[in-house]
């Protein structure tokens, strides 16, 4: 009998119940941890934080676009008084209510604190390109703004320890470094890559030192994601290179061999799914260079889609109970 | 029929709950370890990343596997050769699923989940080749094609069942709207049928979950009727095709939902604009009701979309400023409930708290902070307006929030 009627089978009541008469836990505890077994009470948070981002994110996007549609019927002045009354309110609400500065994690001082920055960042980023396209101060040149924009966020983002800021910072500063997603499939590949190079240099350099001095110290896992995902990218460009793409394949080996040891290190099994995911294509792309019979590409997937199951069995034998 | 036993699986969530609960600090360092012994389980597990990557590789190994039995074994095999092993191939790929579990004691680990998905789609194409070969290409497909989708929901169903994955619900549910188009060829009617094979579902499953209101399938049944919920409404809202979303409009668009007010009658087309009005309420209240979060999800979003496909369904233009309004809405009806419920004796009112008591909210939101922080501002970034633009938006790249986009 395997169903619920099964004499082992017992609740997570029951096992509370069980727990209180054998003096494990306290009668306190067992009634608050009952009550929450029986979702009494039944928490909204995550419910509410999802309705605020989604405010947020219409809010925003209702706005660009009016911006975008409207703007001469409405005129310069008045968009621009707008937008910087919206801004300076979300700024003047983080400043006025935010507690003092720790280079700890620090809670927001209220539940909607996190996303009026947000929106102030948002906000931030139309009214700048607003101003720029609209009376072309910096001549058509976006790259200052954008690092100036990355900077502020990043700022912002210490200052408030705000996860959706530090994104945004993240994003701006590789915006900067030219890496957009819709310029990736350009022609110049080459030095797309290596701004993406640079980039995963300086953001992981900044990251480690900035954890290191314990400023701030777990958002280092927000910039070591975003640097393996940007650095893999990267390097998979250069080995589908025709030519020249030794070099880049020892790259990616060098970088799937250290975000394994990481992953497993310290037990941050996203790394070790990088790692493998990314090494596989890059290793199939070499492999298969030059390979045409369906035979040998179709034996090729089967023998090594065998050893990656049996390697990464093994892996999670030794390592990988659930996170 | 569950593959696995009701107590491996209970023990399972209550070790969950233990984590939770001591990295929210209600356990003692102490008591946790003396109650982890307690809840020791057979089942193998393993984490989420290492749980995809295993589902990749088994799916790669299983295609490619197929695809070398073909090529060395079959030299252009007929369709209904070919049509045969894949039926076999399903078949073996579920006796490997069913293996993987009752020997190995895998318990979502990806193998076992991907060659349970592997016989869905092998039993498809095997029906499909071996009884309906060249019918693809005639003007009027056969009728009886209907076993193909019937096949694949009710197979999917089955491993929904067994193994309790909920995505094979969500497969079985894919399915269904594939039936009714070898049935009938009114929109209207396909529609119907659809939200009534649905409907019918969530029947069956709400009366089911009574019965486990408090033990380790009722998660389960409440993603399925959560699925339920949304699949009714979308079945029933005509106007989904208006939402500028590609790949949702694809998927409306071949259901003809692109035709909405032009070809549906207008009793029906009006009936469905009072369903979807009344559905959202119901499905909250539902959700509330039974303290449900996946079903609470569904109706907050069914709720959302009924207000932007309001505009269309009553023929009226969209305003630019329509998401500025849905936005204070949305932030203000977030604001209120948090109040209101804060102000209640110890935050809590009616059973319901807006405080965090969970560890794994604090987790979800720091996944979406990162994600959605990077995302969000490239999705938010208008397309130009040729019409009315004197100044225009364009494009918008991931960097600075926006802020490379082009006016």
């Amino acid at each position: 009998m395997t169903g619920p009627e099964n004499e082992l089978f017992m609740t997570i009541l029951a096992r509370l119940e069980q727990w209180k008469q054998q003096s494990e836990i306290s009668p306190e505890q067992h009634a608050y941890l009952a009550g929450l077994s029986r979702g009494e009470p039944f928490s909204l948070f995550l419910e509410l934080n999802v309705l605020l981002y989604a405010g947020v994110l219409a809010f925003v996007a209702g706005l660009g676009w009016t911006v975008s549609t409207w703007s001469e019927q409405l005129g310069d002045v008045l968009v621009l008084t707008v937008l910087s009354t919206i801004l300076a309110t979300c700024f003047w609400y983080c400043f006025s209510r935010a507690p003092a500065w720790s280079p700890a994690e620090t809670p927001a001082p209220n539940p909607i604190f996190d996303y009026v920055l947000y929106l102030g960042g948002l906000v931030w980023s139309v009214e700048l390109v607003y101003v720029e396209k609209r009376f072309n101060v910096l001549s058509g040149r976006l790259d200052f703004p954008l690092l100036a924009t990355a900077i502020l966020f990043f700022f912002l983002a210490y200052r408030f320890d705000n996860r959706f800021v530090l994104s945004l910072g993240l994003s701006s500063l590789a915006g900067w470094f030219g890496l957009t997603i819709s310029r990736w499939s350009g022609s110049q590949e080459a030095v797309y890559r290596q701004d993406a190079l640079l980039y995963c240099l300086l953001v992981s350099v900044g990251g480690a030192i900035l954890q290191r001095r314990g400023l701030k110290p777990h958002f280092f896992e927000t910039y070591l994601n975003i640097v393996a995902n940007v650095l893999f990218w990267a390097l998979l460009s250069g080995v589908f290179n025709r030519e020249g793409y030794g070099l880049w394949f020892l790259a990616l080996f060098i970088a799937c061999a250290a975000s394994l040891a990481w992953g497993l290190r310290r037990r941050q099994f996203v790394f070790v799914a990088y790692a493998a995911v990314y090494g596989y294509v890059g290793v199939s792309s070499m492999f298969l260079r030059g390979v045409s019979g369906e035979t040998a590409i179709l034996g090729y997937f089967v023998v090594t889609g065998v050893a990656m199951l049996v390697l990464l069995v093994q892996i999670g034998r030794r390592f990988g109970g659930p996170a | 029929m569950r593959i696995y036993g009701a107590s491996s699986e209970e023990t399972l969530r209550a070790r969950r709950l233990l984590t939770d609960w001591a990295g929210e600090g209600y356990l003692t360092k102490a008591q946790y370890q003396v109650l982890e012994q307690e809840t020791v389980f057979e089942l193998r597990t393993t984490n989420i990343f290492l749980r995809l990557v295993l589902f990749l590789f088994t799916l790669i190994s299983v295609g490619a596997t197929a695809g070398l039995f073909f090529v060395v074994f079959l030299s252009r095999p007929s369709e209904q050769t070919a049509g045969v092993f894949f039926l076999i191939f399903a078949a073996v790929c579920y006796a490997a699923a069913e293996v993987a579990v009752s020997k190995a004691r895998l318990y979502r680990y990806g193998i076992e989940e991907a060659l349970a998905v592997c016989s869905v789609g092998f039993l498809c194409a095997g029906m499909q080749a071996a009884l309906f070969s060249g019918s693809h290409f005639s003007p009027r497909p056969d009728a009886a094609q209907f076993l193909v989708p019937a096949a694949g929901a009710v197979f999917s169903l089955w491993i929904w069942h067994r193994f309790g994955f909920s995505y094979a619900f969500l497969a079985a549910m894919i399915f269904v709207p594939f039936l009714p188009g070898y049935w009938t060829a009114s929109h209207s009617e396909q529609r119907l049928m659809v939200a009534a094979f649905y409907a019918a579902g969530l029947a069956s499953v709400a009366a089911v979950r009574s019965r486990h209101r408090f033990d380790y399938l009722d998660e389960g049944y409440s993603v399925v009727e959560a699925m339920l919920w949304l699949g009714i409404y979308v079945a029933i809202n005509l106007q989904l095709s208006s939402l500028n979303i590609l790949s949702f409009n694809l998927l409306v668009r071949s259901w003809g939902g692109i035709r909405a007010s032009a070809e549906f009658a207008k009793p029906f087309y009006w009936g469905t604009w009072v369903v979807i009005w009344l559905l959202p309420p119901i499905i909250l209240a539902r959700g509330f009701r039974q303290k449900d979060r996946f079903v609470i999800a569904v109706g907050a979003i069914a709720a959302t979309l009924t207000l932007v496909c309001n505009k269309p369904y009553l023929g009226w233009p969209r305003h630019t400023w329509d998401p500025i309004l849905l936005g204070i809405l949305l932030t203000a009806v977030a604001v209120l409930i948090r109040r209101w419920l804060a102000q209640g004796p110890g935050g809590i009112r009616h059973g319901f708290t807006a405080a965090r008591l969970s560890g794994k909210d604090k987790h979800w939101m720091n996944v979406g902070s990162n994600v959605l922080g990077l995302v969000s501002p490239q999705s938010i970034t208008p397309e130009p307006q040729t019409s009315n633009a004197g100044v225009h938006f364009g494009g918008g790249h991931s960097g600075g929030g926006g802020a490379s986009s082009d006016f």
